[in-house]
Order: structure tokens, then sequence, then C-alpha cells
């Protein structure tokens, strides 16, 4: 019915309004160029950050004062909240931060947006600044022919920042001539009803246009041309940060447990900020013609006064939330409990950052190594060896002759209930995060897919491994016996090697060197098993059927070998350079 | 300035190829440099267990590692020249 009926008839009439009224068309049209600007700013942001954004928030937010201060200066530089919480969500999906840290970023990221108010009334309204727009949309453009990412995102950058100069700039000449026929400070409402009817109206507008800035730019050129009254003004701010709640709660919906507590967090931060706003409009208003003269703020700048209203009812906000942080996460972890049952599901990779090159190769660097983690399970399973004896100090020797007995696991089961989607999973988000990649993104995902693919072709090698291996285990022939646990000491080996090397803090070339040695020690020791098979056929220990199945049980544990090594090239060594010495393709 | 040379230029600018190959150098010296230093030390370990003794399997791992950082370094120079 809405989406039929009324929602088209709702879009008439507002063509209608736009069409038929000049002033409120100039207006509407500076808010459109307005959000233009700020979708153009948060892309140019996204490519040109190169991941500096993400370094800063990934290693700045380790207390919670440090964690606030990060989001607020990050959303101040970048002039998007939604930009720090997609990053931030993903940080937290990634397991990079804690969901403390998170919640502070996003507090902090609140009195950040705060920083809109002061731009739009310092500068917007003091100085001409649509001269300047045009200079920063020609540059921009000129930027974008570029084919460097960083030059590209500075252009979006500079389009973003001249759209936003010249939408506050149409804003501004809208409410001017619109005051000529229509005042609307005519329906200013004084009391405790006019601060209610102008909250409900600041948050219906920041959820109609979707942005809490784009609603704070129209409330401060309004008042600056008088077109509303100061302390009604304040009441739309502090329902626009409502409004801008509801905006992320919506958008919440179809995100992770990680978005939906944050979403939650910022709602209930909102939520307690805009009772103490309303409950104390009267004294935060004397508060800040107090704080005013100290601030050079000039007697009778309404615009500036009203920024620094929406600084200190936020920075309040995080003070009265923050002594109950802890409290808020346990409530936030409670309400929405991570799905233990998702095993076959992606943790890292959320759709949100595909956009962010830098976070979505971190992403898939993550998820590839659950992939990794849990096929090396199943290999390990399936060669009966448990991980905690693989991983404990007894010698190789122990481990084997500990480690007899069959272990029941179904690897086909496995591999289709597990495996299969968190591979197709990662396939799609790679292929997909591709297009936002340059050229050398684009390498590094074209070899985390093969890592991939690698890593699942192991699933199917030892699962041609373990049937054999079951048969000959009961077997009376202590030599082929024999030939099966080198096979498994050999697989515990190559995993011993790359543990050490995920455990310790070595250089790069200490991690390339090894994996290189452990080749060379795999490929030898491939070829002295084959001789020794040779020989038992010669001396007739062995017969010709559990030969030919031994030396293709051999084939298989050594692509294994070589396939793990490979990938812990890939997922360990971060320098491009250095791992394109590895001798992958000499070796295979 | 000729129009070529403009081009050039505005090539050079943009398409930052010879910053890149630059970075690229630098950072292969870089890595051969490392790679140079643990050959060194290895060397001096391999001829220490050498004159403990020579068909010790500990030597032979020391060796066999020499030999892979060889490789390492002369495929890294190899690289750089070709860049």
């Amino acid at each position: 019915m809405l989406s039929r009926v009324i929602a088209p008839l709702l879009f008439l009439v507002f063509a209608w309004f736009v069409v038929s009224n000049n002033d409120a068309r100039t207006i509407i049209a500076g808010v459109a160029i307005f959000l233009i600007g700020m979708h153009y700013m948060e892309n140019g942001f996204k490519l040109f950050s190169g991941g500096a954004l993400e370094t800063v928030l990934e290693r700045f937010t380790g207390t919670t004062p440090r964690a606030i201060f990060t989001g607020f200066l990050s959303t101040s530089v970048v002039q998007s909240s939604s930009l720090v919480s997609v990053i931030i969500i993903s940080f937290l999906s990634a397991e990079l931060i804690g969901l403390t840290q998170a919640v502070g970023v996003v507090f902090g990221s609140n009195i950040g947006t705060t920083t809109t108010a002061w731009l739009v009334s310092a500068f917007g309204l003091k100085i001409k600044i649509s001269a300047y727009a045009l200079p920063m949309l020609i540059f921009g453009v000129v930027m974008q022919f570029s084919k460097h990412v960083s030059y590209k995102g500075i252009g979006s950058v500079l389009i973003g920042l001249g759209f936003i100069f010249l939408g506050i700039s149409y804003m501004k000449e809208g409410f001017e001539t619109l005051k000529e026929g229509l005042d609307l400070a005519e329906y200013a409402m004084g009391g405790y009803a006019g601060v209610a009817v102008y909250i409900l109206l600041g948050a219906v507008a920041t959820v109609i246009i979707q942005s809490s800035s784009a609603t704070m730019a129209i409330i401060i050129t309004a008042l600056a041309t008088g077109q509303i009254d100061y302390i009604n003004a304040l009441s739309l701010a502090i329902g626009a940060n409502i409004g801008t709640t509801v905006t992320a709660a919506i958008g919440s919906l179809a995100s992770n447990q990680n978005g939906k507590r944050l979403a939650v967090a910022h709602l209930i931060f909102n939520l307690v900020t805009a009772l103490f706003a309303v409950g104390f409009i009267y004294q935060l208003k004397d508060l800040v013609e107090w704080l005013a003269p100290y601030l050079a703020i000039p007697a009778g700048d309404d615009t500036m006064r009203l920024a620094l209203f929406h600084t200190i009812f936020n920075v309040i906000g995080v003070l009265l939330v923050v002594p109950f942080l802890k409290q808020l996460v346990n409530f936030l972890e409670t309400l929405f409990r991570d799905d233990e049952k998702a095993r076959g599901r992606a943790k890292y990779l959320t759709p949100e950052v595909m956009e962010i090159p830098a976070t979505a190769l971190a992403a898939l660097r993550k998820e590839t190594i659950h992939l990794y983690d849990k096929s090396v399970e199943a290999i390990v399973h399936a060669m009966n060896l448990h991980r905690t004896e693989i991983f404990s100090d007894a010698e190789i020797d122990e481990v084997i002759e500990r480690s007899t007995s069959p272990i029941k696991i179904n690897v086909d089961e496995v591999y289709q209930s597990e495996l299969k989607s968190l591979y197709g999973e990662i396939i799609e988000y790679a292929s997909m995060s591709q297009t936002y990649m340059d050229q050398q993104g684009n390498n590094e995902i074209f070899e985390l897919k093969q890592a991939a693919r690698k890593i699942i072709e192991m699933v199917k090698d030892v699962r041609e491994l373990q049937k054999n291996l079951n048969f000959y285990s009961k077997s009376h022939n202590s030599f082929i016996i024999e030939q099966y646990d080198k096979l498994r000491a050999e697989l515990v080996e190559v995993l011993r090697i790359i543990q050490e090397l995920r455990e310790n803090d070595f250089d790069e070339e200490d991690v390339l060197t090894r994996v290189e040695v452990e080749k060379v020690n795999a490929k030898e020791r491939e070829i002295a098993q084959n001789y020794e098979v040779d020989a038992l056929i010669r001396e007739h220990k062995i017969d010709s059927h559990s030969a030919s199945s031994l030396i293709n049980d051999i084939t298989f544990a050594q692509s294994i070998s070589k396939k793990l090594l490979t990938c812990a090239e890939t997922l360990w060594v971060r320098d491009e350079e250095m791992k394109e010495l590895g001798d992958e393709y000499g070796y295979e | 300035m000729g129009t070529n040379e403009l081009i050039d230029k505005l090539e050079d600018y943009f398409d930052l190829s010879k910053k890149k190959q630059r970075k690229k150098h630098d950072k292969l010296v870089k890595i051969i440099h490392k790679l140079e230093k643990k050959k060194s030390r290895l060397e001096h370990k391999a001829l220490r267990e050498k004159e403990i003794d020579a068909t010790s399997s500990r030597y032979h791992d020391v060796e066999r590692e020499l030999r892979v950082i060889s490789k390492l370094i002369s495929k890294a120079e190899k690289k750089d020249l070709d860049a």
C-alpha cells in the first residue's frame, strides 16, 4: 500500500511543491547539492586514505579515552560518522578491536559530527564560500583523470567540498529570498511545547534526508537568515541527533551482530543525550551564553552559539554514558549473542567495507586464515591426529605413536556443510571487492583467491588419503604402517613450522627462508620415501596393490605439504616483493 | 615547453611509473641487504659446524639453508635488474 499508492502520491506533492515554489526549490537544491558533496567526500576518503584511516582507528583505540578521541578526530577530519562506523564495524568483526573500544569510537564520532556545525557557522556563512566551491570542483574533476587512486581520492574530496560549499550557499540564498515573502520566524513556538515540536521536526527531517550534517546545515543557514528562533534551532539540533540514530538503527537491521550492537549503543547514547538536553535546555542555553565570550564568539552570533550548544550536549552525553560503558557492553553482548551454529559462515567479510580497499583486503586475509584453520582441523583429524598433540612439545615420533586410533570424521560432509560455503563466500567477496582495488590490491586478491583454492584442494587430497590410511592402519604389515606414519609425521613437521611462524614475530625474510627451506626438505623427503617404497617392493615386503596405494598417497601427502607451505607464504609474508621471491612455480 | 614534453610530464605525474620503479628498487635493495646479512651469519655458523663435524645433520641443515638464501638473493638481484 505504502510503496504503491502513498509513496508516489507523496512524491507528486513534493514535485509540485518544488516546481511551484521558487525559494523552496533553491533551498531543497542546496540540500541536494550538499548531500552529493557528502557522498563525494565519503567516497574520496575511502580511496584517498589508502588505509591511513584504518591504521589510525586500529592503533589508537587502546583505552576508552583514546578511542573516544580517535573517534572524534577521525570524524572531524573525514566529516562522515557513517564512514567511521562502517570501518569500526568491520574491525569489530575482524576482532581487531573490542566492543568497548568500538563503542568509545562511536561516542567520539558523535562529538566529531558537531564540527560540521562549527565549519558551517564559522566559515560557511561568514565568507563567500561559493567563490571557493568552483575552483575546488574544477581541480577535483581534473584530478579524477589521474590513474593513481590517491589522486582520484583527493579529487573526490575536493569535489565533495566544492558541492558542500555550493549547497550551503544555495541554502543561504534560498532562506534569504524566502524571508522576503514568508517569514518562518512567525511560526516560532516558545516553552516546552515548542521544544517538543521542533525536536520532532529535526528528527523527521534527518530521517528523510538521512544525514544529520545536512540537517544541521539547514538549521544553521535558517538561523543565520533569521528564519527560525534561536531556542527552536537548539531543539532542532537535538532532534537531528535523534533522527540520525533512527537512520543508523534502520541501517543496522541488515547488518551483522556487531553492527546491531553498535547501532543500539548509538541509540542509547543519543537518547540519553537528548533526554538530558531536553530536560536542561534552558540551563544549557545559559551555559553557552556564559562560555561564548571565552571562546571569542561575538555577541549576537547565534549560529556559532548553536554549534557550541551542539558540541556541549554531545560532550555531556559522553560524560554521562562512559561511566556505565562496562554495563552497556555487557548488555549489548547479551542482547545480540554470537551465533555459534554458524560454522560454515564467514566471520570477517562485512559487505559495508567492500569499497574500502585496505579494510576489504584485511578482512579477506582474515577470512582465508579462518578457512585455513578450519581446513587444517579437518585434515589433521582425517590423518588421525589431534591439534593439541601436534602443537605440543612432544617429539614427532611420540605424537604419531600416541595417535593411532581412527578419528571419526567424514571429510566430505565437513567440506559440504562448512568449507564449501565459506570458500564460496570468500570467492564472491574477493570478486566483488576487486572492482574497487588498484593493480596492487588486485594482485593481493588474486593471491588470496589462489590460497583459498589451494586450501580446498588440500581437503580434497586428504579425502583420498584418509580411506587408505584407515584401511592400512589395521594392517598386520608393519612396513606399510610405518610408511603411512611417515606421511603423518611429515604433516606434523610442516604444521609445526607454520605454527611457529604464526606465533612468533619473525622478520619477513626469516619467515620466507624457513618456508623455502621446508619446501626443499619436503621435496627431499618425497624422493627418499619413494626410494624406500621401491626397496620394499623389490624386497617383497609390500605387495603391488599396497605399493600403488602408497605411491598415490605419498603424492597426496606431498601435495598437501606443498600447498600448506605456499599458503603460509601468502598468508604470513606480507611484503609483496619478498613474497614474489618464493619459489612457488619452480617448486610445483 | 613542447606538447610532447608536456604530455610526458603529465604522464609522469599521473602514472607515477618512475616513482613506483624507484620504490620497488629501494625495497629490493633492502631485501637483498637483509638476506646478505642473514647469509653471512649462516656462513659463519656453517664454518663452525663443519669444524665440529662435517657429516653432521646440523651442518647439512645450515648448508641447505645457505643454498636457499643464495637462491633468494640471486632471484632478488635478477628482479632488481629486470625492474
